[in-house]
């Protein structure tokens, strides 16, 4: 090893905290002192638990000859809780850009999502090529389920899927946008508010923006009306991406309709709540928070051929009957595309 | 040869920390600077004329005719009070009035004319896009009285730059700042944070140096309309909170602004105006575009950048200012020396000096 090598090591604790801004000193904190040997145990207790669980998955792959306990998932988890010890560290030390959105905050619950994308639901996703690995592109999916975990698992399959992961922004119901702690982690995730100026700006940043033109009639609807997709809004999705240039990606969803099979809405309970819709489902309001796990449906996701409205200039933004002949053609690629994966798929939760 | 423009320039609000800042900022700049006011100046500037003056009274008129004054910046603006409502509305709104009734007609002598605006304008609510542009200040009808206000007052400046072509007019639109002066300052400033459970808004923040320049390049420059006045980035209030070495407490509950308001006043003594409970739960974001395409220049500190020079100088020791009365005694002998300097060489002799 060379002089110069060692001067760098020896220099770098003393530069670092010349740049800190609040550098204090540590003291340990005032009480007893456990032993050398506890203090140890506890450091390392995490990796022996993992060692053990890897030992006994490795006995009973052995004995059974299958998976039963998968490790990889296992790791994932670690990993979930390791991360989120290393966030909470950073303090105020992060940037989120001018919408709320932290990205690292948001790839650290992707194990959570993951979890739920491979196991739970098991989604099967076609058609990724047609998403770009850059650029800016509209999303545009149907909407179901009371809530929008379809939003989350498009999200999730972007990462898990892509060549080149990307984080999807969703648009939310300005309604959303109000609620206490819902609307936090809407933003700090990357949602926005539905306004056809955020649309405008995400795509001028070159951002892949996911927007369900279908609005809570879309995740409204009963369950008798499933796979029925309700009116695109007034087009207004189709002017915001002719007016930036982006090429729309129509995405179809099959299997949230059945998470919350909705037999009846209440609406003079949702008037006086404040909400769009109050579901009625075989497990809600019945077994109260227990009836908010959505069901295990089995998923299909398909990413469609872009439709290239960029190739309208500006103007054409402004032109009612294009930008609704083009929404009509949107709206059929997923209704299509929605009867196509119902085909494939062999039953609702398998 | 034409006179250089501006020549005479005239700052009414002149005693609050920004106004000073402003007046020394212009005073090189210009060869004559009038301040008013009603209170005393707060920092001595012998290179400023300063007038006792109410601008809710008509006096402002005769004042700039006499004076013959080219540009007016109008600072006696209340952009942030936890004061009553009617007196905010008599000094922001009948006193922009009189200030615009003034400087109004064919035969005024003022072409340039700076009025202070704040974010505020825009209100804070769920609805409204994630980053407003200037257009979009009457996106509601004003739910707080201060953003009320300061939307009547745009709507006046903005009819008296149609009504009068020939003087350029200039809306600042600043965003929230942090001092010790300001409410937002205060609210930060306690140990412990009452926040609003549920919510951790976005705040984009300017500092008071970056305030003050803007407002120096408005009256300088020729610059029409609506500027949004905002330091880059985003700062998230939870951010805000641990920068300043505090902790929030989130208790307050949601959608009840006035009982919020209430509990904050009693616990720590803070009197957060309502669009700030607003803001302090749906958080409030600007798009300074405009302000950096048409001046070519954009604050130096981003809102990042600014909470972290508040947090800086929280706990310096704050060096005992000279009261307001001592200053303007000081202003009226630094300026009357002055004025002998320029005189009289008569007096030369009992002003000797270098």
């Amino acid at each position: 090893m060379s002089r110069d090598t060692v001067a760098v090591y020896t220099d770098a604790p003393r530069v670092r905290r010349r740049h800190s801004r609040d550098a204090k000193v540590v003291t340990p904190a005032p009480g007893l002192r456990m032993p050398r040997a506890v203090r140890r145990l506890r450091r390392n207790a995490p990796m022996y638990a993992i060692q053990g669980l890897s030992d006994l998955s490795t006995r009973l792959r052995e004995l059974t000859g299958r998976e039963i306990i998968d490790m990889n998932r296992v790791m994932e988890l670690v990993q979930f809780a390791y991360q989120q010890q290393q966030l909470a560290k950073r303090g105020a030390n992060y940037v989120v850009d001018d919408f709320g959105f932290d990205a690292e905050w948001t790839e650290s619950f992707l194990p959570i999502f993951k979890a739920l994308y491979r196991d739970y639901w098991r989604v099967e996703t076609s058609g990724m090529e047609h998403v770009p690995s850059s650029g800016r592109t509209l999303l545009v999916a149907n909407h179901a389920g009371v809530l929008p975990w379809d939003g989350t698992m498009i999200k999730t399959a972007l990462f898990v899927e892509h060549p080149h992961p990307r984080h999807a922004r969703a648009l939310v119901a300005s309604l959303f946008m109000g609620m206490p702690f819902l609307s936090w982690f809407l933003r700090r995730t990357g949602q926005t508010v539905g306004h056809p100026d955020d649309t405008r700006r995400l795509l001028e940043r070159d951002q892949l923006v996911l927007v369900f033109p279908e609005g809570v009639r879309g995740t409204g609807k009963l369950y008798a009306d499933r796979y029925k997709l309700r009116r695109f809004g007034r087009g207004g999705f189709v002017s915001t991406a002719i007016r930036a240039g982006a090429p729309i990606v129509p995405v179809s969803v099959v299997g949230a309709e059945e998470i919350y099979p909705m037999i009846a809405d209440v609406p003079a309970l949702a008037k006086l709540m404040g909400l769009p819709y109050f579901p009625v489902t075989p497990f809600w309001p019945w077994l109260g928070p227990l009836g908010m796990i959505p069901l295990p449906s089995k998923w299909r996701i398909q990413f469609h051929e872009p439709v290239h409205v960029e190739v309208h200039p500006p103007e054409a933004a402004d032109d009612q009957n294009l930008v609704m002949a083009l929404s009509d053609e949107v709206r059929d690629t997923i209704q299509q595309g929605v009867y196509d994966n119902l085909k494939l798929r062999r039953g609702v939760f398998i | 040869m034409t006179p250089p423009f501006p020549s005479r320039v005239l700052i009414t609000g002149v005693s609050n920390p920004l106004g000073a800042e402003v007046a020394r900022r212009l005073a090189p700049q210009v060869p004559w600077l009038f301040g008013c006011d009603v209170d005393d100046p707060v920092s001595a500037n012998e290179d400023m004329d300063f007038v006792h003056a109410d601008m809710r009274q008509s006096v402002i008129g005769k004042l700039v005719r006499r004076l013959r004054i080219d540009t007016v910046v109008h600072l006696a603006v209340i952009v942030d009070s936890g004061r009553g409502d009617r007196a905010t509305h008599e000094t922001s709104v009948i006193g922009t009035m009189n200030v615009l009734a003034g400087c109004a007609g064919p035969a005024s002598s003022v072409k340039r004319l700076v009025v202070k605006s704040s974010q505020a304008v825009y209100g804070a609510r769920p609805e409204y896009p994630s980053v407003l542009a200037e257009e979009m200040a009457s996106l509601g009808r004003g739910e707080s009285s201060i953003t009320r206000d300061l939307i009547e007052l745009e709507q006046l400046s903005h009819d008296f730059a149609l009504r009068n072509p020939e003087c350029r007019v200039a809306r600042m639109r600043l965003g929230y700042r942090v001092t010790r002066e300001t409410s937002l300052g205060r609210y930060l400033s306690q140990p412990l944070i009452p926040t609003f459970a549920g919510f951790d808004p976005r705040l984009q923040l300017l500092a008071e140096e970056d305030a003050a320049e803007a407002i120096a390049l408005a009256a300088l420059g020729k610059q029409e309309g609506a500027f949004n006045v905002a330091g880059d980035g985003v700062v998230l209030l939870s951010q805000a909170i641990t920068i300043m070495g505090a902790r929030s407490v989130p208790v307050l509950p949601p959608y009840a602004g006035w009982a919020s308001r209430m509990a904050i006043r009693s616990t720590t003594g803070v009197r957060l105006p309502s669009h700030l409970a607003e803001v302090l739960m749906f958080g409030s974001v600007v798009d300074c575009a405009r302000l950096h395409q048409e001046f070519a220049w954009k604050p130096a500190h981003s809102s990042r950048a600014a909470i972290d020079l508040f947090a800086q100088g929280k706990s310096e020791d704050v060096i005992e200012a000279p009261s307001p009365p001592q200053e303007y005694e000081l202003q009226r002998y630094l300026q009357r020396r002055k004025r002998e300097r320029r005189h009289g060489a008569g007096h030369a002799a009992l002003t000797a000096g270098p």
